[in-house]
């Protein structure tokens, strides 16, 4: 019998070919992006599961309740950790955690390495297995470090790394290390990544910094014990925040801010580290956390995909039911009964989401290098043998042949015998269901276009909004771990003086949008002006700063070494003015730094944005102190020859630094970097809404070759009586352009929803034009259009003699 | 054999009944050869449907064997359907995508028949109805009489005690028509099947051994051959 079930489903597939193909055509498509879809997915979600107590790992943040709103930061003081291990009972081990880039040495082996500083605890709460020394006591010497398999493979070769002594250099201090254990390589959705630990103790500052509550510069993670219940933290940590951060909470009190329910200004919260790798809320967390938006869209995204294929299989297949009507009825007067038959069509829906399957997985392999390199995605096909996943193809594949499959296998057995095989049924109507299925189709996909337009325009928005600075013409160059900023400008300063290309040379702590270097620090500052608070972003200058980055100066003047007392002097910009109050501020006075040293204003900027366009542009003290170092070198070239003036430079630097890597890039390639999460989600909804589209039309398509041969008659008979091509083209048409105006209407209040609310997590964005709803709605009734026009036309210019003679 | 009492057919036109059926009783029993006579409309194909269960009567009772129809639940009457009663149609209403073997296998399969038997069935019946040289042809490939001879031997296959046929040589030539009738006569006196036809002919008519005459959903008149 099962045999006989697939032939005969053979015989019926083969026989509806060009409807099967189709249907398997957008199905495998469907299938080829929800695996990579939901790989990515699930890697994503996957973040730091491999840790055997994650999920009693939390990060230490503190809470702000100030005037202008709730303001977390994950910054701890120092000597935190350790107070927080002794006086909090249920702490089972805590960790400080800072990372740096270094310079490895061993014998004449020279090698980059990423420094990660933390506390002996680190290893006790993470799984990072040691495949040679103790977890125990790898850690526990000041001058300890272990190192990854793959970091020891680089530095050692084949030779053993345990107990050799290696020279770090990091922070432009040199220090020797012994190797006290070897880690096993840690897996790719790894949050925490290192190449050697060492102690926390040689973290840059922790000698000067050592007792000092108010300087903050790391995370901090605490492991509790068992059955802890973090609920009830922040009343239970209150007598600590009283006693550690008085300071804070008075002048919190001071610039007037507002208790929140518990009662406190000032506060110590808890983030599970499971959530680490989607926590971009508490400023600072271990490895680069995304937005859970990213994930979910792609989510959402493949389940529109699947959700339009599984339409389309159900409307053929209720459109090829009808034309199987008759064959139905005899098999009953045969005395079949309801589940052979179901089984029987069951069967041939089988057979589809088997071939679709396949051919989906193929696709899959053919498109997953460039899956992987247009969304940053980790995956490997390898990933889809894991037992779990087949469990979820399984099932997954199960759910679609039970949704798509049933629902028509049930409408055909339940077709009346007498009447079917009087063929009454055998022409068949529209049916609300599938006009409601179309409509569904069509609403997902003009809301993919929507989303798609204004993603797009917001993204060319952010590209090309004026940011207050010269971005084309200005190259920046990270200095790296090899020199040390100050001396390193003052060498390409030299350098570069006879450099006909360039206009002007500039150094600073911060860099403009995000360079090759990859990261990025920013760094806050409040002071007391006139009984109040004043916060500023803090960025420390170099001369002709403002001159090399073509900032407008509004008043005063910029950095000068022809002035002597510069180092103490201080260029702000508008908002900082504004913020300041009052006039005349030149020559003001401001206590930054504690006061200990007061600065002057010497100049005041127009605004520009330092910050990505997420951001309001905040009050900014730009200034020479010592304090912080150069990190970026800027250098702005003559426009022009942009490409023969960077190699130019790129040769300098290189006879400055022959080992240290040229990492520059130009200031509008750095914003552009801003907006990668960005870009990545338009490519999601560019995807996401061609193949929504492509798979529609591909149903639309076959419903309509159905549709023509269902009323080849009546245009005849029109034809007959006098019609013309374009008649009967409108004629066959309308109904379908009606649903994907309605489904294009019903999609609007949705996607303006969704992007007015994406939007919002840009101070500077689009607003969102009725035109684009317009031009979305047309594009989605032209492909409409087209794609019944194939099979219309072609009925409407054939020979009405033909199609009668047949009936 | 076969009892029907007081089964009526009514559809609902608008506000009004439309009776198919009014009150009909027949009694049909073991080894006849029932003829149905009647106008276009008079509803006997809709008689016949509600005899072969695929109809069910508005009102009234339908015994099958003793069994009382109207009160039995689906898989009841499929059961009793699928071992008892075998169709043929004017339309042969063959499946286009199945040889003529495999339509003649098709009601074994239904009924959990195994395959060697089955093999043994349907090359009988092949044999019986000259037809062996066909089986791997498609219904599109025969003429309107080797398909009704399909038709026949699949409703026969699983030797069903009851035929029921809707006017089955209506489609067919007269030299045809006479050929499928002297088949039904032969089943009927030599296999003991029994048979309730439809028929516009008189003359095919003449083969049974009862003719009932049908007018307005109503028996008119019964003639004893
Ligand atoms: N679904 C329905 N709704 C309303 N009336 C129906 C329906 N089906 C059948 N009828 C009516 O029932 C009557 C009897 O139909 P039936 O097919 O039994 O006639 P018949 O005697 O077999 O005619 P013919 O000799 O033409 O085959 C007809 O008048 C027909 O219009
Ligand atoms: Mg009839």
């Amino acid at each position: 019998m099962i045999k006989n079930y697939f032939k005969i489903a053979w015989r019926n597939l083969w026989k509806g070919r060009v409807f099967n193909l189709m249907n398997i055509t957008g199905l495998a498509v469907a299938v080829a992006c929800c695996t990579l879809i939901f790989l990515t997915v699930y890697y994503e979600f996957s973040y730091d599961n491999f840790h055997d107590k994650l999920d009693r790992i939390y990060q230490v943040y503190n809470v702000a309740n100030r005037p202008k709103g709730v303001e977390k930061n994950s910054a701890m003081p120092i000597p935190m950790a350790s107070a927080f291990k002794a006086e909090y009972p249920a702490v089972k081990y805590v960790t400080r955690s800072g990372n740096m880039g270094g310079v490895v040495t061993y014998g004449n082996q020279k090698v980059d390495g990423d420094i990660h500083f933390v506390d002996p605890d680190f290893l006790k709460m993470f799984s990072f297995p040691l495949v040679q020394g103790n977890r125990n006591a790898a850690l526990s010497e000041l001058n300890s470090a272990v190192i990854t398999e793959k970091a020891a493979k680089k530095i050692f070769g084949s030779k053993p790394a345990l107990n050799q002594t290696i020279i770090i250099n990091s922070n432009n201090e040199e220090k020797p290390f012994l190797v006290t254990g070897v880690a096993k390589d840690y897996p790719s959705n790894s949050s925490i990544t290192f190449d050697i630990l060492v102690r926390f103790e040689h973290f840059p500052q922790y000698k000067v910094e050592k007792n000092n509550w108010d300087s903050r510069s790391h995370i901090v993670l605490a492991e509790f014990n068992e059955g802890y219940n973090p609920q009830n933290f922040s009343k239970q940590i209150k007598s600590f925040v009283n006693k550690y951060y008085a300071g804070d909470i008075k002048n919190l009190k001071r610039d007037g801010a507002k208790p929140d329910a518990n009662g406190d200004i000032f506060t110590l919260a808890l983030a599970p580290f499971a959530n680490n790798h989607f926590n971009n809320d508490i400023g600072g967390v271990e490895g680069d956390a995304i937005s859970k938006t990213y994930p979910l869209s792609l989510v959402v995204i493949g389940c529109f995909i699947l959700l339009i294929a599984c339409i389309n299989f159900i409307n053929l297949s209720v459109a090829r039911g009808f034309t199987r009507a008759r064959e139905v009825g005899v098999r009953k007067t045969l005395g079949a009964g309801k589940w052979q038959l179901l089984t029987q069509f069951w069967v041939e829906t089988i057979m589809v989401c088997f071939a679709s399957t396949v051919v989906g997985l193929l696709l899959c392999t053919l498109l997953i290098n460039q899956f992987k390199a247009m969304f940053k995605s980790k995956i490997s096909l390898a990933m889809l043998l894991e037992p779990a996943h087949l469990a979820g193809i399984v099932v997954m594949f199960l759910a679609v042949t039970a949704i798509a499959g049933f629902y028509p296998a049930l409408m055909m057995v339940r077709y009346k015998t007498v009447a079917v095989l009087k063929g009454k049924i055998s022409g068949g109507k529209p049916g609300k269901l599938r006009n409601t299925l179309l409509v569904i189709q069509f609403t997902l996909s003009t809301l993919l276009i929507i989303c798609t337009i204004i993603t797009w325009q917001q993204i060319s928005y952010l590209s090309n909004k004026p940011l207050g600075y010269n971005k084309t013409e200005v190259l920046s160059i990270p200095v790296g771990q090899n020199a040390k900023g100050s001396d390193a400008l003052q060498l390409m300063r030299n350098e570069l003086r006879n450099n006909s290309n360039v206009e002007s040379v500039s150094g600073a702590y911060m860099n403009m949008g995000k360079g090759n270097d990859g990261s990025s620090m920013r760094s806050v500052l409040g002071f007391i002006y006139h009984d109040r608070e004043v916060r500023t972003h803090l960025q420390r200058i170099d001369y002709d700063y403002i001159k090399t980055l073509d900032i407008k100066l509004l008043d005063g003047r910029e950095f000068d070494s022809k002035f002597g007392n510069d180092s103490t002097g201080l260029v702000i910009n508008e908002s900082m003015a504004r913020e300041l109050g009052g006039k005349n501020l030149i020559g003001s006075t401001l206590p930054i730094m504690g006061g200990e040293s007061p600065a002057h204003i010497i100049g005041i900027v127009k605004n520009f944005n330092f910050q990505s366009l997420h951001d309001d542009i905040e009050p900014l003290t730009m200034t020479m102190l010592k304090d912080f170092e150069i990190n970026y070198i800027f250098v702005k070239v003559k426009p022009g020859n942009l490409v023969g003036a960077f190699d130019n430079i790129k040769s300098n630097w290189h006879r400055l630094y022959p080992n240290a890597e040229f990492k520059a890039s130009w200031l509008n390639e750095n914003t552009e970097r801003q907006y990668l999460s960005e870009r990545r989600l338009s490519g999601i909804f560019v995807s996401g809404a061609v193949l929504a589209i492509i798979i529609s039309c591909i149903g639309l398509l076959a419903i309509s070759i159905m549709m023509v041969v269902q009323r080849n008659k009546e245009i005849g008979i029109r034809k007959v009586l006098g019609a013309n091509v374009l008649g009967i083209v409108m004629m066959l048409s309308q109904d379908f352009m009606k649903l994907v105006l309605v489904a294009a209407i019903l999609s609007f209040p949705v996607a303006w929803w969704v992007m007015s609310h994406w939007l919002q997590s840009f101070a500077y964005r689009v607003d969102i034009h009725w035109w684009v709803f317009a031009l979305s709605t047309a594009l989605a009734l032209i492909l409409a259009f087209v794609t019944i026009s194939f099979q219309s036309i072609k009925a409407a210019i054939a020979n009405p003699v033909k199609s009668l003679r047949s009936e | 054999m076969l009892s029907l009492k007081q089964v009526s057919k009514y559809y609902n036109t608008g506000s009004n009944k439309t009776y198919v059926l009014n009150k009909v009783d027949l009694d049909v029993d073991q080894g006849e050869f029932v003829s149905i006579m009647g106008p276009s409309g008079s509803g006997k194909s809709t008689l016949l449907n509600i005899i072969g269960m695929l109809d069910q009567p508005s009102e009234g009772y339908m015994y099958f064997l003793n069994e009382p129809v109207h009160q039995l639940k689906e898989k009841q009457r499929s059961a009793l359907y699928k071992q008892n009663i075998g169709f043929v149609f004017q339309a042969y209403h063959l499946i286009d995508e199945l040889t003529v073997y495999e339509n003649i296998e098709t009601p074994l399969l239904y009924q959990d028949v195994k395959s060697a038997e089955r093999k043994a069935l349907v090359a009988d019946a092949l044999d019986r109805f000259n037809i062996v040289g066909k089986k791997d042809l498609f219904p599109a490939q025969l003429s309107g009489g080797q398909q009704q001879l399909v038709g026949i031997a699949r409703a026969l296959i699983s030797k069903p005690k009851l035929l029921l046929a809707d006017e089955p040589t209506g489609n067919l030539n007269s030299k045809q028509g006479e050929e499928i009738m002297e088949l039904f006569k032969k089943l009927n006196q030599e296999d003991k099947v029994t048979i309730i036809q439809v028929t516009h002919s008189e003359k095919n008519a003449q083969y049974g051994s009862r003719i009932i005459n049908l007018l307005d959903g109503k028996i008119d008149s019964t003639v004893i051959l």
